[in-house]
């Protein structure tokens, strides 16, 4: 459980844009699961999936941890554990040790901290959880894998926060996720995903932005560039839907409840959609081996399709809202 | 027969309010030449560079995001010196239209991508929906048009009077070049798209002007077709009330088809002169119906059809525009050379219209500049397929310098006709990996239970 003086200072309770944003996106969930009761009822059972989705076996071990290990028990902003995200955790504390906390720069660590997490961990839709069931699975949403890439940085003394948003359905992602009937219709209804995210390490006096959700693997699999350290994946391979960025320290209460429900209420969906990722990721890792990874960056960087212009949402006089 | 000349004037009589402002360079490269399409190459360079210059140089200097995304990429007004200078103007994905927030944000949003001064707009509700904002605009004036719900996102551009005007104006003298000598102001028209005097959808909204170049003109789809209709009927939404509008918008195409047809009876057996301009699939279901009846019409020389997109006639079959026009000499005795499809998009103001020669796509060229870019978004040469994109000098209230999902291939000049311009192939496709989109495709999801078959 969590102090009211932790729900308060640690940002747990949603800011007022993600309110919206869970909000409009419960509504069109229960929207569709109203209007497709019959579909939900064929969903609700595993034996319904198209095909099975079985987890993929770890893409590393977790190093050993041992009480002398060093870790920042500053309960400072950004440096301090939060919701999903305990950096004092063993097997955090233990694999931030072994890819270089207190032995490298900044920079070199939060990079190793970025390799890690956008290599070693797989795309699975599942309820959040802690980083430490995360790397015990070696998989996670977006959120989870966000979270331990933030929880290593934070155990090695560097700030580390969410940047999440909500983004257009690219091409890419929707042969993926939104392949599922149901996931189709909720994006649809909603008309955007909604909520995606990058974290951000200060290092140098500078927010370092990390896309680790899509490993290589994906972003090939996708036709889409590999984000590398410091680079933002938006304006790169999507855009956000203006006006829904947030810097936050924690992830917040109601972002578990949506996917609690969609987990809850169609499990074959989420079987459907992680086998998809799989399929994607099979497809990436054919690519990448037959081009090389560097190769398949370089031509996909040419190809890809030009930058959006951004444009700043700067309240007008003109307009006049009565209400 | 009338010459080029009083024809030309006459349909500027009959439209003087969409005309161009004066001294601007737009009016000298719009209105001023009498045919688009068979401006001197030479003279046409001039006038392309002069209008699109012009209007880089307004969203420059008044427009605030453009002027950044200029800044990012190095590039100025000092830069434009040339016709090939110009395909270095920074350019825009179409999708960024689609890149909006919801509510009031949205308002905001509109405003932060029009170029130069808003008129006072006053939003009434507390949480407004999209139609509500785009209601408010256009009380103070600003017409927001939209497309294209695929996905659930439409394409929203805002667009002042003046742009919204000159949209028309080169819709209206480019359709009619091309069929000259057929147009007269004393004929009937049949809008096969939602009513523009309700409705700000483009399908529709961008001939307004028909009823002012035509004496007489029903409407296929008489009622206000909104952002939240166009979602329920394109199947985006579910729900009882979705099925309800669903089911009737079945049950007034059945009757719309009727009317039709019922309309081609009273004009059968008299001299008038009849056109439809619209999407293709409604005029498609006629013909079905008619063909199903054993019956046709013989308007010979008295009729016309401006097709708008949307070559798909049913969820998987697209029909190749050229037995199209076919199925309308059989059915309903039209001569191909009158038979035209025209080629736009909500973001632009420029209209590609066939030649009734060989049905090629001719492009506006003396204020309108189109590209065709390689996989690597730069310009191609002549012949080569690529994503089209173009840079509109008509565009006064936002920046008209955009890429598209459309494949197309740019021919330097027509291989069947003598007009001097460049063409593009007389199909065009989306470019891999694009939505189907176009306004023409909208209505035919709107009526989507398949009418005729």
């Amino acid at each position: 459980m969590y102090s009211l003086h932790e729900i308060k200072t640690r940002g747990y309770l949603p800011p007022k844009r993600l309110r919206r944003l869970l909000f409009y996106g419960f509504l069109a969930l229960g929207k569709v699961f109203i209007t497709n009761m019959k579909d939900i009822k064929k969903l609700s059972s595993l034996s319904n999936t198209k095909r099975r989705y079985h987890r993929p076996p770890r893409r590393f071990e977790i190093p050993q941890y041992n009480k002398n290990m060093k870790y920042c028990t500053k309960d400072e902003r950004y440096l301090r554990p939060t919701m999903y995200c305990n950096s004092h955790a063993p097997e955090i504390v233990a694999l931030a040790h072994q890819l270089g906390a207190y032995q490298k720069s900044d920079q070199e660590f939060a990079e190793a901290a970025f390799e890690f997490a956008k290599r070693k961990l797989i795309l699975e839709m599942l309820p959040l959880d802690g980083v430490e069931n995360t790397l015990r699975r070696g998989t996670g949403t977006c959120l989870h894998e966000l979270s331990v890439f933030v929880a290593l940085c934070r155990a090695a003394g560097i700030k580390a926060r969410y940047k999440l948003y909500s983004m257009n359905m690219i091409e890419a992602w929707s042969d993926t996720l939104a392949d599922d009937p149901m996931v189709k219709k909720w994006s649809d209804a909603m008309g955007y995903f909604m909520i995606h995210g990058e974290a951000e390490a200060y290092v140098d006096g500078k927010w370092m932005v990390c896309d680790v959700g899509p490993t290589p693997e994906r972003q090939a699999g996708s036709n889409i560039p590999i984000t590398r350290f410091g680079e933002d994946s938006i304006g790169i391979w999507f855009s956000v839907i203006p006006g829904t960025i947030m810097e936050v320290e924690s992830i917040s209460f109601g972002l578990n409840a949506m996917m609690k429900l969609v987990f809850k209420v169609a499990p074959a969906t989420v079987d459907n959609v992680n086998a998809n990722i799989l399929d994607q990721i099979k497809l990436g890792r054919k690519i990448l081996a037959e081009k090389g990874e560097k190769e398949y960056d370089a031509e996909i960087r040419k190809n890809f399709k030009p930058k959006f212009p951004e444009p700043v949402l700067k309240k007008r006089h003109e307009i006049i809202f009565e209400k | 027969m009338t010459d080029l000349n009083s024809y030309i004037a006459k349909l500027d009589k009959a439209i003087e309010k969409y005309i161009p402002s004066k001294n601007t360079p737009l009016y000298e490269s719009l209105y001023k030449p009498k045919d688009l399409f068979r401006i001197p190459l030479d003279d046409a360079k001039k006038m392309q560079l002069k209008t699109i210059k012009h209007s880089f140089i307004h969203h420059y200097n008044n427009n605030q995001f453009y002027h950044n995304f200029c800044k990012e990429h190095s590039f100025s007004p000092e830069d434009i010196k040339t016709n090939e200078d110009l395909d270095k103007i920074p350019l825009i994905p179409d999708k960024f239209f689609k890149d909006y927030p919801n509510g009031k944000e949205f308002a905001t949003w509109l405003a932060n991508i029009y170029t130069g001064d808003l008129p006072k707009i006053v939003i009434k509700q507390k949480k407004p929906t999209y139609d509500d904002v785009i209601d408010a605009f256009n009380r103070a004036g600003i017409i927001v048009t939209y497309s294209s719900g695929t996905g659930g996102r439409h394409t929203f551009v805002p667009r002042d009077q003046r742009t919204f005007l000159n949209s028309e104006y080169i819709l209206a003298k480019s359709f009619v070049t091309m069929v000259y000598p057929f147009w007269e102001y004393d004929s009937y028209g049949y809008l096969l798209m939602p009513n523009p005097r309700k409705n700000f959808i483009y399908a529709g909204k961008a001939v307004e002007v028909y009823f002012d170049a035509v004496k007489d003109v029903d409407v296929a789809i008489d009622r206000r077709v909104t952002t939240e209709l166009i979602s329920m009927t394109m199947g985006g939404a579910g729900g009882i009330k979705s099925k309800f509008v669903r089911y009737f918008a079945y049950k007034k195409s059945k009757k719309m088809i009727d009317d039709i047809i019922a309309w081609l009876e009273k004009h059968e057996n008299t001299d008038h002169k009849i056109t439809f301009v619209g999407a293709p699939y409604i005029l498609y279901a006629v013909m079905e119906k008619l063909k199903k009846q054993g019956r046709t019409f013989n308007f010979g020389e008295r009729g016309g059809v401006g097709t708008g997109g949307g070559w798909k006639i049913h969820e998987n079959k697209r029909i190749p525009v050229s037995d199209f026009r076919k199925e309308v000499q059989n059915v309903l005795g039209f001569k191909d050379k009158y038979i035209l499809d025209i080629y736009g998009m909500v973001e632009g103001n420029g209209w590609m219209v066939h030649c009734p020669e060989g049905h090629y796509l001719h492009v506006p060229y003396s204020f309108y500049k189109p590209l065709v870019l390689d996989d690597e978004f730069k310009p191609a040469d002549y012949g080569e397929w690529g994503r089209f994109a173009f840079l509109d000098g008509a565009a006064q209230s936002y920046p008209g310098f955009i890429v598209t999902g459309d494949r197309v291939r740019l021919l330097k000049r027509c291989p069947v006709c003598d007009r001097p311009g460049p063409v593009l192939e007389p199909e065009v496709k989306r470019a891999k990996g694009e939505d189907v989109r176009g306004c023409a495709e909208e209505v035919r999801k709107m009526l989507s239970s398949d009418l005729g078959s």
